[in-house]
């Protein structure tokens, strides 16, 4: 018998460990004519922003969260003096030293209520007022109205893209080889789907004993050369005739033991974000947003267990090489009572798809009324934008 | 019953849900599936039965060929290339025929059909790896051997399916003849029991039941004689190596002075109608269907029906689905691989005529191993990016044709359930330990991402679960499903859940 090679690694090793399944993980983009690059890293699972951008200047902040609050005493980054940056990230640091690193606060699509991820990915992803409305992405029906060459005819492949890609219009899908394990939050999921049936609860236990290798948990640093490979063909690939590219990172889901679980996903985003300029290069970089936004944020409320559970307002980040940036951007809503949403969540106080929307007008010069209407229906959106200032 | 008919139905007796595929919601629906899936030709062999007998003898040629000239030329690198020319392109057909297999059984409406197809081809097992010739007749002798004879007579499947050339050369009977036979004495070789063993012990009456050595002896004896054509590549009975004489089985005399075809086919009728032979496969169809400790009422029933009708299957299927146990105790069983990566293929193709999962399956068939061995998977590290076109395409062919390997008849060898390669001529495990172990959950859960990633990105979880599992979701699974970080997670969740890989 032959043996294919399913990837570059880890598909032949041993059965017993779930780490050496390679994820499809897809990378989507579409060509167009120009020098403008522009990338969206969606954040699955809902980013707790207050985690990643902690607001250690207002006073009730550590008593909301005993656990999860630090101050720059205790490792925080401090970044103006009222934010400070989680030390997970810290890599983002030197980005943010260059004002090539902009945080959104405060931002969230129109969902509310629900609280549901498929529903909130799908609002964040497809750009409608309300859950099902849009049923085609906002970065493809922005493609629509750049002006952009057919020269180029996109590959037919039998893969789907992500929502926030999909529709009429060409975009290209490719998958990277990196064998990611599935995400902490996702075990999670797996051990209570198991939990009632004795059988299935034991073969899952044996199949994450850490033998060989650990399905559960990786060490630090491995995981992340693996989004790294991602962000590195989405890189390589702009660099060519590709001018906007999408993927994701997950591991967000933090309902339980956030202080460890955060890790993970904010490595990623930071090691993503600092290969995408690394691969470009400087003169490449330059040209570059990079807009990394979730679905929903958390609860301000750390919960019994440690974590935090789906809010509303969250945080998003700006990147690239010509920004105006080393600044947060949004109006911040306060922490204090009445200043919350429903006493429990960060006060959305702008819509992220004006944050989308922006960055569509400052790099391909996407005009006002598409913006408003076909991309983002009933986005109030004007060039006097505050996300225009980075 | 505790779930609805058409759940039952189509998890327990089929595989699985497709979206847009209305289940059976009557028994006479699911009986009625037999003789449509009969008359219904298989997607495989490719090319079908006329054209693979040609190929069969053309090979037989070839490598005749090769053996020809391996006596008169020494080491030649031409003759090697040939012999792996040869060997390569029977190897493409088998693969070809494995993916054609398994979209047969995604792509089929006649789910209990499919399911039965499965059982016989894996009770009577015979294995692909045996030899180079074995990758082409096996195919064909599912196809032609016994799927036709399924729902008929058991005595026609048993004629059928040992008289074949993939069980002849599965095992060994090509090599046995009649110690005293004319040929067997000119030959100086001598009796195989291969095949008259596993014919009592596995075919029919079943290990441990009433037979003794003399029985296998007689047995293999009354089977000397029947041989392959290796011109033809067809059965043949060959008199000259037929023992001679009368051979005693379980007490019933066979032959005589005069040999011929109708002693062995005589034996395989009494064996067929033998009370042993309804029990043991009344019990073995149980098992395999309904729970790995039978209700001994309905193996009774079963039995009944055996004897009754002489082992009309189709009658022994009935008297199982009228039991009121065959619509008990929900998710008893283990999906084995085959039918956990078949029942994850059609919930996830959803779309018109062949759908989704199906079109890429088709699309993918066929491709090439070039470029697995080198490293030139654009954006990875030290490899360069490719922008032209041509490149481009020909490296998403190849990705695609990976993918569709790795959740096809990869993740099937992975899973350790290879199409047509048995571990041995007893076949695949039955039992539900055997099949959920740390190592088969690690491979199932990576399939279930791998698939769900690549065709579930249109669905919603919630709704993938109520339309793949139906009433046997549990309300945990919702609840998690319903909660999963992302769609991917959600729909991976679904297809890892304990009840999809129960039935």
């Amino acid at each position: 018998m032959n043996r294919i090679l399913l990837s570059r690694r880890g598909f032949l090793t041993s059965a017993c460990c779930l780490a050496a399944a390679p994820v499809f993980t897809p990378v989507t983009f579409a060509a167009m004519p120009g020098d403008s690059r522009f990338v969206t890293i969606v954040l699955r699972g809902a980013m707790d922003g207050l985690d990643l951008v902690q607001p250690y200047g207002d006073s009730g902040f550590a008593a909301l969260r005993p656990t999860l609050a630090l101050t720059p005493d205790t490792g925080l980054l401090d970044l103006d003096g009222h934010f400070g940056l989680n030390p997970a990230a810290a890599e983002l640091m030197p980005l943010w030293k260059s004002r090539e690193l902009a945080f959104v606060n405060a931002v969230s699509t129109p969902y509310r209520d629900q609280r549901s991820h498929f529903d909130g990915q799908d609002m964040l992803e497809s750009g409608g007022e309300h859950v099902a409305e849009e049923k085609t992405g906002w970065l493809n029906r922005a493609l629509a109205v750049i002006p952009r060459s057919d020269a180029r005819k996109a590959i037919d492949v039998n893969t789907s893209t992500e929502l926030i890609l999909s529709g009429p219009n060409n975009v290209d899908v490719w998958a990277s080889d990196s064998n990611l394990a599935p995400a902490r939050d996702e075990m999670q999921f797996l051990a209570r789907l198991y939990a009632g049936d004795p059988p299935f609860a034991a073969a899952l236990a044996e199949a994450t004993r850490a033998d060989t290798a650990s399905m559960m948990v990786e060490p630090d640093g491995q995981h992340g050369e693996k989004i790294a490979d991602v962000a590195a063909l989405a890189a390589k690939m702009l660099k060519g005739d590709y001018r906007i590219a999408s993927f994701s990172i997950t591991g967000w889901d933090t309902h339980i033991g956030q202080v460890g679980q955060f890790k993970r996903p904010a490595q990623d985003l930071a090691q993503a974000i600092n290969t995408l300029k690394t691969v470009l290069g400087p003169n490449v970089w330059g040209k570059t947003v990079v807009l990394a936004m979730t679905e929903f944020g958390r609860t301000i409320r750390q919960n019994g267990s440690g974590g935090t559970d789906h809010g509303t307002g969250g945080c998003a980040l700006i990147a690239g090489g010509a920004i105006n940036g080393g600044r947060i951007l949004g109006k911040w809503p306060g922490l204090g009572d009445g200043q919350l949403l429903d006493d429990r969540d960060l006060m959305p106080t702008a819509d992220v798809r004006e944050v989308a929307a922006a960055m569509l007008y400052r790099q391909f010069d996407v005009g006002v009324d598409d913006l408003t209407g076909k991309i983002f229906p009933g986005l109030g959106f004007d060039k006097g934008s505050q996300f225009l200032k980075v | 019953m505790s779930l609805s008919f058409p759940t039952m139905a189509a998890i327990r007796f089929g595989y699985g849900f497709r979206p847009g595929e209305a289940a059976p919601r009557s028994k006479d629906e699911l009986i009625g599936q037999l003789s449509k899936g009969a008359s219904a030709t298989p997607d495989f062999p490719l090319g079908g039965p006329d054209m693979r007998h040609r190929a069969i003898l053309s090979l037989q040629a070839q490598l005749k060929q090769i053996r020809e000239d391996a006596k008169t030329v020494t080491d030649d690198p031409t003759r090697r290339e040939m012999r792996k020319a040869v060997q390569r392109q029977a190897q493409q057909q088998f693969q070809h025929d494995v993916n054609l297999r398994l979209m047969q059984a995604v792509l089929s409406p006649y789910g209990f059909y499919e399911r039965l197809s499965t059982f016989w081809t894996d009770h009577f097992s015979t294995s692909a790896s045996k030899s180079l010739p074995m990758r082409l007749i096996v195919p064909l002798y599912e196809a032609e051997a016994i799927r036709p004879f399924i729902s008929g007579r058991f005595g026609d499947l048993l004629r059928s399916a040992i008289a074949h050339p993939a069980m002849l050369i599965y095992l060994d009977q090509a090599d046995s003849l009649g110690p005293e036979s004319a040929g067997g004495i000119k030959r100086n070789n001598g009796l195989n029991e291969n095949l008259g063993r596993e014919l009592l012990e596995l075919h029919t009456l079943g290990a441990g039941s009433a037979y003794t050595q003399a029985d296998v002896t007689a047995a293999a004896m009354v089977l000397t004689g029947l041989t392959i054509d290796r011109k033809e590549m067809d059965i043949a009975f060959r008199p000259n190596i037929s023992e001679p004489g009368a051979h005693e089985v379980l007490g019933v005399s066979y032959g005589g002075r005069r040999r011929s075809r109708d002693d062995y086919l005589d034996m395989l009728d009494d064996l067929s109608v033998h009370p042993k032979t309804a029990a043991h496969i009344s019990r073995k169809l149980a098992i395999h269907f309904v729970s790995d400790q039978p209700d001994e009422r309905m193996v009774s029933d079963m039995e009944a029906a055996w004897k009754k009708t002489d082992g009309d299957l189709t009658t022994v299927y009935t008297a199982m689905l009228d039991h009121p146990a065959a619509w008990q105790n929900e998710g008893a069983k283990a999906r084995q691989p085959f039918d956990y990566v078949v029942a994850g293929l059609r919930a996830l193709n959803a779309g018109p005529v062949n759908g989704v999962v199906g079109s890429f399956l088709a699309a993918n068939q066929q491709g090439t191993d070039e470029g697995d061995m080198a490293a030139n998977t654009p954006g990875l590290a030290g490899s360069p990016v490719t922008t032209d076109p041509a490149g481009e395409a020909r490296e998403k062919r190849l990705k695609s044709f990976r993918t569709a390997r790795a959740l096809g008849q990869g993740a099937l060898r992975r899973m350790g359930q290879p199409t047509w390669q048995p571990p041995s001529p007893a076949g695949f495990e039955e039992g539900f330990s055997a099949w959920i172990t740390g190592g088969q959950i690690a491979e199932r859960l990576a399939w279930a991402r791998r698939a769900a990633a690549q065709f579930g990105r249109d669905d919603d979880p919630r709704a993938f679960l109520r339309s793949t599992l139906a009433d046997a979701a549990r309300d945990e699974t919702m609840r998690v499903v319903s909660q999963a970080p992302n769609k991917i997670s959600g729909l991976t969740l679904v297809l890892a859940s304990p009840e999809f890989n129960r039935r």
